[in-house]
């Protein structure tokens, strides 16, 4: 660069740095107090973004909420999935938010964080309706800032030939009697591989969580990270050994998992209820049993899914409000599921004959009264992906489940939780 | 290929002293040779290069279950135009179309006159400020676009630009990299061609329209090519300006089809990602054409 | 200096000759240098002064109440165990994916500007096809492509013998694989703007240099690339930059694994924007840009032929 454009860029960096001197309020973290919203039907213009599928079918329960409310006009902007949170950061930077959004669960210890998301008012949405794991994902140092819209959790796709070839005939309870069925799939069962977790790589922490949750570890105690305690190492070093004990592939491609199950050569996996759809377009449904968590401390998997939230530059608040409220009616909850596949946060939702009628969704709805999700810090989508890598180390190169876990609490640390 | 040495191919129109004749005659059969080589290593290389694209094309004929197959069929085991139908039936599709056209279209318009001005002007004129503006540019060009991203946001949503064509297309009209694209390809035209303009009394404007622009088109077309391309395809931006569907593009609309890692509707995607290529295709046939010798070859001693 | 005093109307000449001069180049220049300075230098001062602060993802809402860090984010680069990998494998990227594209790339022009004479646009559009196709398609392919058992690459090794990898799978060998994707499809990018450059060649040099009984290699040699300096500085720049900036691949093929073995610092710089580390990615980002810069004043270096005057 030429000098006279360096010397430009310093002096106008030196002036803007002393304009800007502003620095951080020290404090924070602390409770925020939510505005009531009132009575009375919605009215006005209630912008909303929802993502995929979600997106796309809302409108639908939205003729219904403005059929209530006639004063009320919702518009629903479909959001695709891809590049969802860079439109949300960037909506809450420049302050150009809709009124309500659909937020991933895992994003909400980051938006709260901004300032950018509304308390939820105490005197419309009632936290005992909802699965407690979900409402969890709200909550962030203390306030909820969201509900929650459905939820997903996860459970093992087991393949019945290949269980009934290794004389697999219910569900394991404890961690013993999963790797004991796991091995009978290999060695009577027929199957290549006994089980396919994944190993290592984004978002595979859904899946390793839930064996530190079953053996009584977390990711953060009483605020404090607390990936290498000794519940957690041994939570970590059961997942393991099925790579160790080569029952579970360390190379999979990508797209191989579903043909390999259904032809019997990979005997169960660990997905969540979109897998039914997926099994089905392959041929393989009516071909495999659902199997809950087995039972350590206790039985717990992962919940997932979404959360509705209503922005602080909202222009229609109330509105948003109403309609968010609206969107966890039982009744609506149900109507959901069966516009959109989406199974119900709300647990009355689950009264309705679509899905308590149904065997496979009653399995999920049951794995959902012992489900977790990780804690809301700001900082948590880093936290995991510090969890996938070492966790990829762990199962391909043998690292020890105490080291990898050292190694993860140890970035957690130096990453902080946000505040 | 030995073979096909023997004959060469014309009849000789004049006599010509025997010697150079002979040598003349191998060196055609060696230019014949070559020729056919060349062709079989372009064509070997075009399959290479093109089986993806028929995959896509092929695959968008198929079954959601045949494409995720492992591994992957070429021809379609049952040909259908499901995923055409529910394409066009599902998105509001002339909307997204005619802002995807109407965006690219302007920028890369705006990219041919803007960025062949100033890359004349950095490459045939003496200014002060030149270097520094073209070290400006180049810079740049040079910056990750992914830093500037959120800044740039929230400067146009202060324009209040937001949901607006003006937000979709201003920032791109005075695009670095084909500055530098222009500049490059001006720089090889002779100095001699505008000194002998501007001594025979034409304008700088004059210079600029009828001599220096007939002789870029090769490179005009390389910078609409380009522009286009890169604009009608643009994701992110268009994703965070426009608030509301009426104002998405086409790359916009059609990610709405990848739901997550496992829920992607891959037919429907591979029909739309064929729909959305054709166009930048119709572009690349009508601009390609100009790759041709301008006078840049005759009008020089 | 002083004591000549020069004609005035000479310098009155000479000065108006500089003005006009400078209007007209402004002339040209200002339309595109407004609109550059207003949506490009805003923004990039501003990023710039994000990276010597704290800044967040939580702070997006009030940018201003962050502290100022000075060079603490660029500090903790040299820590960053993810940076330092990232960065060998993006310099490995670049070395050997330049030069395989531009080679590659320039071979495509010239083949398709040479000799032949049907189905010209045929091959044209051929060629240029990757660049269009849409990755996600490209994907599902070079996957099924480089898959360990039933891929045409690993049965085509089979064929001489050769038992193949799992390339997407292996640290050895993803990387690689990754490089020979990326220049399959940036080639057509290349050749587009090679063949451009190739028309500004005066077609007498050619005929000189075949009287003068220049081979195809010498003209080539003497000619063709000599000619060729400012579209070759042109797209040597711009490949370096893509490639020094290179993540699309690693994004849809391996999510830069395995074990981050193909993780480059585009990539990073995404995941750490997701994060919501802004000062810190922002930071990434302009060490990233010094790179290119140095990187790019190598190319003008070598391919110097009138610039800089």
């Amino acid at each position: 660069m030429k000098t006279g454009t360096r010397r430009a860029v310093a002096v106008a960096l030196a002036v803007a740095l002393a304009l800007a001197g502003c620095g951080r309020d020290s404090g924070g973290g602390s409770q925020e107090a939510a505005k009531p919203v009132g009575e009375g039907k919605a009215k006005g213009d209630i912008t909303v973004w929802a993502m995929g599928t979600e997106g796309e079918k809302l409108s639908a329960i939205a003729d219904d909420f403005m059929k209530e409310n006639p004063d009320a006009k919702v518009t629903v902007s479909a959001v695709p999935w891809d590049g969802a949170h860079d439109k949300l950061a960037t909506a809450i930077a420049g302050r150009q938010t809709p009124d309500v959004s659909l937020i991933g669960t895992t994003w909400m210890g980051e938006f709260a964080k901004t300032g950018g998301l509304d308390p939820t008012p105490a005197d419309l949405v009632k936290k005992d309706d909802f699965y407690e794991g979900a409402w969890n994902t709200t909550v962030v140092d203390g306030t909820s800032y969201g509900v929650p819209w459905y939820v997903e959790t996860r459970l093992f796709y087991v393949n019945k030939d290949v269980a009934a070839r290794a004389g697999v005939t219910t569900p394991p309870k404890s961690w013993e009697e999963l790797k004991s069925a796991i091995k009978a799939f290999k060695d009577k069962g027929g199957a290549k591989w006994g089980v396919n977790l994944q190993p290592g790589q984004t978002g595979s922490w859904q899946t390793v969580m839930p064996f530190v949750w079953q053996n009584g570890g977390d990711v953060v105690k009483d605020g404090k990270f607390t990936l290498d305690s000794p519940e957690t190492v041994e939570g970590f070093a059961f997942y393991k050994s099925f790579f160790d004990e080569g029952l579970a592939p360390k190379d999979l491609p990508q797209g191989a998992l579903e043909p390999a199950f259904v032809k019997g050569q990979i005997g169960a996996f660990v997905s969540g209820p979109w897998h039914i759809t997926v099994l089905k377009d392959q041929g393989g449904a009516g071909k495999y049993d659902l199997w809950p968590m087995p039972t350590k401390q206790s039985g717990t998997s992962f919940v997932g899914g979404g959360d509705l939230a209503v922005f602080k530059d909202a222009k229609n608040r109330d509105g948003g409000w109403k309609f968010v409220s609206y969107l966890s009616r039982p009744e609506v909850q149900a109507k959901w599921y069966k516009t959109a596949t989406d199974l119900p946060a709300v647990k009355k939702g689950w009264d309705d004959p679509a899905l308590s009628g149904d065997p496979q969704l009653s399995a999920f709805g049951k794995q959902l009264e012992d489900a977790k999700s990780p804690p809301t810090i700001a900082t948590w989508e880093q936290v995991s992906a510090a969890i996938d890598a070492e966790v990829e180390k762990m199962c391909k190169t043998g690292e020890k489940a105490e080291d990898a876990a050292k190694a993860m609490q140890q970035q957690a640390v130096s990453i902080g939780t946000g505040t | 290929m030995s073979t096909s040495v023997t004959t060469p191919g014309r009849p000789h129109r004049a006599p010509e002293v025997p010697e150079a004749t002979g040598r003349r005659r191998t060196r055609r059969a060696r230019d014949r040779v070559a020729t056919i080589v060349l062709h079989a290593v372009l064509v070997v290389g075009l399959l290479v290069m093109v089986g993806p694209f028929v995959w896509m094309l092929l695959s968008s004929l198929k079954t959601e279950g045949e494409i995720r197959l492992v591994p992957p069929t070429w021809w379609p085991d049952h040909p259908t135009l499901d995923n055409y139908r529910s394409l066009f039936g599902r998105l509001n599709f002339p909307t997204y179309f005619l802002n995807s056209a109407i965006v690219a279209g302007l920028i890369t318009l705006g990219n041919l006159m803007f960025c062949s001005a100033v890359g004349y002007a950095l490459a045939k004129l003496r200014f002060p400020g030149r270097r520094a503006l073209f070290g400006l540019v180049l810079s740049a060009v040079m910056v990750p676009g992914m830093v500037t991203f959120v800044p740039l946001f929230v400067l146009v949503a202060n324009m209040g630009l937001t949901n607006t064509y003006a937000g979709l297309v201003l920032p791109f009209l005075a695009w670095a990299l084909g500055a530098f694209l222009m500049r490059q390809f001006m720089q090889s035209i002779p100095d001699e061609l505008i000194e002998s303009a501007r001594v025979d009394g034409a304008g700088e404007l004059r210079v600029f329209w009828s001599i220096v622009l007939p002789l870029c088109r090769p490179a005009l077309a390389a910078l609409g090519i380009l522009s286009f391309l890169t604009f009608w395809n643009s994701f992110l931006w268009p994703l965070v300006v426009a608030t509301t569907e009426d104002k998405y593009t086409l790359p916009v609309a059609l990610a709405l089809f990848s739901v997550g890692q496992n829920q992607t509707k891959f037919g429907l995607l591979l029909a739309g990602s064929v729909v959305v290529v054709l166009p930048v295709l119709i572009v690349f046939l009508l601009l390609q054409r100009h790759f041709v010798r301008g006078i840049a070859t005759t009008g020089l001693k | 200096m002083t004591a000549v005093a020069s004609d005035v109307s000479t310098r009155r000449g000479r000065s108006g000759l500089r003005l006009r001069r400078a209007a007209v180049g402004w002339g040209f220049a200002l339309p595109f240098t407004v609109l550059f300075l207003v949506f490009m230098a805003g923004p990039v001062l501003a990023s710039l002064l994000m990276s010597f602060t704290d800044i967040r993802g939580a702070d997006l809402r009030d940018p201003l109440g962050v502290n100022i860090v000075g060079i603490d984010n660029y500090s903790r680069l040299l820590n960053d165990e993810l940076f330092i990998k990232s960065a060998v494998n993006t310099v490995i990227f670049v070395l050997a994916g330049v030069p395989l594209t531009m080679v590659a790339g320039l071979a495509a022009a010239l083949g398709l500007n040479s000799g032949l004479t049907r189905f010209r646009s045929l091959f044209r559009v051929g060629y240029y096809l990757p660049v269009v196709t849409s990755i996600v398609a490209i994907a599902v392919v070079w996957r099924f492509l480089l898959q360990p058992d039933s891929g045409l690459v690993n049965s085509l090794l089979r064929l001489v013998g050769v038992h193949g990898p799992n390339w997407l799978y292996d640290t050895r060998v993803a990387l690689p694989a990754l490089i020979v994707m990326a220049a399959w499809r940036n080639l057509g990018y290349q050749m587009v703007i090679f063949l451009a450059g190739l028309q500004a060649i005066p077609q007498e040099l050619y005929e000189a240099a075949r009287i003068d009984g220049a081979t195809s290699w010498q003209q080539l040699r003497y000619v063709t690339l000599p000619a060729l300096r400012p579209t070759l500085l042109f797209v040597g720049v711009i490949a370096t930059i893509g490639y020094l900036q290179f993540f699309e691949e690693p994004l849809v093929m391996t999510r830069g694994g395995p074990l981050n073995s193909t993780l480059s610092v585009s990539y990073h710089i995404y995941n750490q924007f997701g994060f919501g580390n802004y000062g810190y990615a922002s930071a990434m980002s302009y060490v990233l840009f010094l790179v290119i810069v140095v990187m790019s004043i190598l190319w003008f270096r070598l391919l110097k032929s009138d610039e800089g005057r």
